[in-house]
């Protein structure tokens, strides 16, 4: 097991030396740069080109590419993402509060879908081709088909119309104050775990109906075993491999990836901050976000792995 | 001499009369609470050039001048910082009384040294300082700080804009000492003499400021303090109001939002409208075949029908007015009986389209077709890029929009890689120096996308910026607009923005503007709670 921990944690560091390698170019093949961003936005007319030629020399951007990158990666292995090139900010302090929001969204998010995906899923299994297996399967896909921005637009109108209320605007971190935090993001974690949740019941109820028919669970029923027994020593286990699947894909994917649900909440996030630092042309913050998320994801899914050799022994041995 | 005596006593009598129940109806107490749809990069007002840092920062300094914060036309110079000032007989001296009592947040008193301080960095910034409105001040020669008091700024030549160009809400006045340690300190620190101190920046979330209980104008400001909020998502914004999360957004809202919000909240809600000194202009390449032709130009703007899309636009985008150079209804903006007389404005739109017609037809360019570049901007680029492209298309002209998302889009504007173009111009104040500036020729004004050099136009410019009377002014003004928009047809005209402020009746003392920079002081602000 050590070993294959070994070599999975070998595996990464190519991996993210693509990422980037990949980022860094991309960036650079857009048209316009962050000095372009910050000064003609507002069409500017007064502006000198000497100016613009000064800030592009301050942040380094007269430099050859091959410099640049050297220089970027450099700090990257020393752990130090450098200045964001809009604020002048050190990065861990641009990324600091919205990776704490974007986290703690991420993990509720999930709950909310773990709660209702695998009990869901299974009923919805057991029961097949009944009305409960209709209801939940109608539910699922209500849930699939409804993107999570507009179901959290419809929260806020529903909200805002019947109770004359919503949610506060401004993130409170869960120890200062846990009751103004769960009600700000007990909403988009509701909307975007439904959402999840629809993925992880529908893959579950699969999942279980094919484990439900395996010779194994016959033979177990065979011997008279408890029903609530088979469930949950032998055909969950076996159930949940690809189910651990999405549930951590989608995991790694909320915590970049909710562009559209923090606007409708105005949540101060990593999605958000992602789509700023790329419309600023942030070379650095991009490319320090960029490399957080494809950590995450090599991460999660490294988890993932662990957790499939940890349910299934015949993959720590192949 | 007793006639002014008399009207100046009858004027601060009536003053006496009126300032007592004024001030009395004023209530102390609460936080203002905005959102702000941008983010300030820095806390730098000297180098920034968005909104987003004069919401939530211009109330923690003070400028040298102000925009009297009662003018809804926004140009009326104001004391701020400077309590009196006057100009030499040549026009090439100005002399400003510095208040004294004046302190900054941590204590110390404001002299003439730290406005010129400021001022120089502003105008002559040291190798390695930006100062995005350097430009504005070509005129200044120096500025000179003779005694704790007095500060005198040395112009090269008389310049009819200079007061105008010391309103700006940008030019917050520094500390000197700090500048002398550290030209870059203020972009990371804030510490003015504003009637609001600094209590925290959480970033991409909130600005929060607190009464300066030391404040110079006694009695003022009136708020506790303020939360500027920022908020990206347009609908998060109505929302916020809705929710009454929010008081106000400085900037502006839909006609759609104005109406959501009324219906929804009643007498909660006062809306207050101007029209907003921002326009949406279309550059032609003169570089460009066939651009280079005027009679082209011409008839892309004979084609349009502003009177009908200002009529049919306000009702779903941020524009209204028909405007020439000048925001309407201001000083030197052009009367609409004369304005129609301006190719492009006539009433009647079948005699103009004809007219268009012709002109293509005469220039050998009656399928015109060509690219269209706009700004991914949603409001109002789309609906007037959809407007524009319809009127064109009934002249016979083709027109294949190019949508090009806003960081990279000045890129093909500034290299000349386009046909047509959507242009910008935004400004503070009106004042015609600033927003006729856009229009010269290209080796004087790099902005102008229109890539064309101008002579007349130039000498029409300067002969209107340094005119002596305002009706000499005018009469070049009007000229001036004929020939960029009629004669020439350099550059077309689109319709003036509107500003829709709906905010909470509880907001008092605050008065909308034609411009989304001024205003924001907070010190003459309070809430009806």
């Amino acid at each position: 097991m050590l070993q294959y921990i070994f070599k999975r944690v070998l595996l990464m560091i190519p991996t993210l030396f693509g990422v980037a390698i990949i980022i860094f170019l991309l960036l650079r093949v857009v048209p316009g740069d962050v000095v372009e961003a910050r000064y003609m936005a507002q069409g500017s007319q007064f502006l000198s080109q000497d100016l613009m030629d000064q800030e592009r020399k301050k942040l380094g951007l007269d430099q050859p590419l091959w410099r640049q990158f050297t220089s970027w990666m450099g700090g990257v292995l020393r752990l130090d993402f450098g200045l964001s090139m809009w604020t002048g900010s050190p990065i861990t302090e641009e990324i600091k509060l919205r990776f704490a929001l974007s986290l703690q969204l991420a993990i509720m998010a999930t709950a909310v879908a773990t709660l209702l995906a695998i009990p869901l899923g299974i009923l919805s299994a057991i029961k097949q081709d009944t009305w409960i297996d209709y209801a939940v399967r109608v539910f699922s896909i209500a849930g699939l088909a409804m993107p999570s921005f507009w179901l959290g637009i419809l929260m806020i109108l529903g909200m805002l119309i019947i109770f004359k209320w919503l949610p506060p605007m401004v993130y409170t971190p869960f120890w200062v104050n846990p009751w103004d935090n769960l009600a700000q993001l007990i909403w988009p974690a509701l909307a975007v775990g439904y959402r999840y949740s629809a993925v992880a019941t529908r893959m579950m109820r699969s999942a279980m109906l094919e484990v439900l028919r395996e010779d194994y669970i016959r033979t177990a029923r065979a011997k008279g075993l408890w029903l609530k027994l088979i469930l949950a020593r032998h055909a969950l286990k076996n159930a949940l491999l690809p189910v651990i699947t999405v549930i951590g894909l989608e995991f790694a994917f909320l915590l970049g990836g909710l562009v559209v649900t923090e606007q409708v909440f105005n949540l101060n996030g990593l999605g958000l901050l992602f789509v700023e630092a790329i419309s600023h042309r942030d070379y650095t913050l991009t490319q320090a976000l960029v490399l957080i998320v494809a950590s995450f994801f090599i991460f999660v899914n490294f988890a993932t792995d662990i957790a499939y050799a940890w349910l299934d022994p015949r993959i720590r041995f192949r | 001499m007793m006639k002014r005596l008399a009207s100046l006593l009858t004027v601060a009598a009536s003053a006496m009369l009126v300032m007592p129940a004024h001030v009395h109806a004023q209530k102390y107490g609460g936080e203002l609470i905005f959102p702000v749809p941008s983010e300030p990069p820095s806390y730098d007002g000297h180098r920034e050039e968005t909104f987003g840092l004069i919401h939530p920062l211009a109330p923690f300094y003070n400028t040298l001048l102000r925009v009297d914060p009662n003018d809804r036309g926004g140009t009326k110079p104001y004391p701020s910082i400077a309590e009196s000032w006057t100009a030499s007989a040549d026009g090439k001296t100005y002399t400003f009384k510095i208040r004294s009592g004046v302190k900054f947040h941590d204590g110390s008193t404001l002299t003439s040294k730290d406005v010129k301080a400021s001022y120089d960095k502003i105008i002559f910034p040291p190798e390695g300082v930006g100062s995005s409105r350097k430009g504005q001040y070509a005129d200044v020669a120096s500025v000179e700080a003779p005694d704790a008091s007095t500060v005198v700024f040395r112009l090269k030549r008389p310049s009819g804009s200079f007061i105008a160009s010391l309103l700006s809400p940008y030019n917050f006045i520094y500390k000197a000492d700090i500048l002398a340690k550290d030209m870059h300190w203020y972009e990371k620190n804030i510490m003015g003499t504003g009637p609001f101190t600094f209590v925290e920046h959480v970033k991409g979330s909130h600005v929060v400021g607190k009464k300066n209980a030391n404040y110079w104008d006694k009695g003022k400001p009136y708020l506790d303090g303020f939360r500027a909020i920022f908020i990206r998502s347009s609908s998060a914004q109505v929302a916020a109001v809705r929710g009454e999360r929010a008081h106000i957004q400085f900037r502006g809202f839909t006609p759609a939002d104005r109406d959501s919000l009324k219906a929804a909240l009643g007498d909660k809600i006062t809306v207050q409208e101007s029209p907003w000194d921002c326009i949406l202009m279309v550059a032609l390449n003169h570089e460009k075949k066939p651009f280079d032709d005027k009679r082209v130009r011409r008839a892309l703007s004979l084609a349009l029908d502003r009177y009908q899309a200002s009529e049919a636009l306000s009702k779903i985008a941020i524009v209204k007015s028909v405007a020439g150079v000048q925001v309407p209804g201001t000083p030197y903006a052009t009367p609409p009986e004369e304005l129609e007389k301006i190719a492009g404005y006539w009433k009647d739109i079948d005699k103009s389209r004809a007219e268009a017609r012709r002109l293509l037809k005469e220039a050998g360019a009656e399928n015109l077709s060509f690219t269209f570049k706009n700004r991914g901007t949603p409001m109002p680029y789309e609906p007037l890029a959809v407007w524009l492209i319809d009127q064109w298309r009934q002249i016979g002209v083709t027109v294949k929009q190019e949508v090009i998302e806003p960081a990279a889009y000045y890129t093909p504007l500034r290299s000349g890689d386009f046909q047509v173009a959507m242009d910008f111009q935004c400004g503070y104040i009106v004042e015609p120096d600033l927003d006729m500036y856009k229009f010269l020729s290209v080796d004087r004004n790099h902005a102008n996308y229109g890539r064309y050099t101008d002579r007349v136009l130039d000498e029409m410019y300067d002969k209107q910026s340094s005119a002596t009377s305002d009706e000499e002014r005018k009469k070049y003004i009007r000229a001036f607009e004929k020939r960029l928009l009629d004669e020439e047809a350099h550059y077309l005209m689109t319709l003036q923005w509107h500003r829709i402020i709906p905010h909470s009746s509880k907001v008092k003392g605050w008065t909308v503007t034609p411009s989304h920079y001024l205003n924001n002081t907070l010190d003459v602000v309070w809430l009806d709670q």
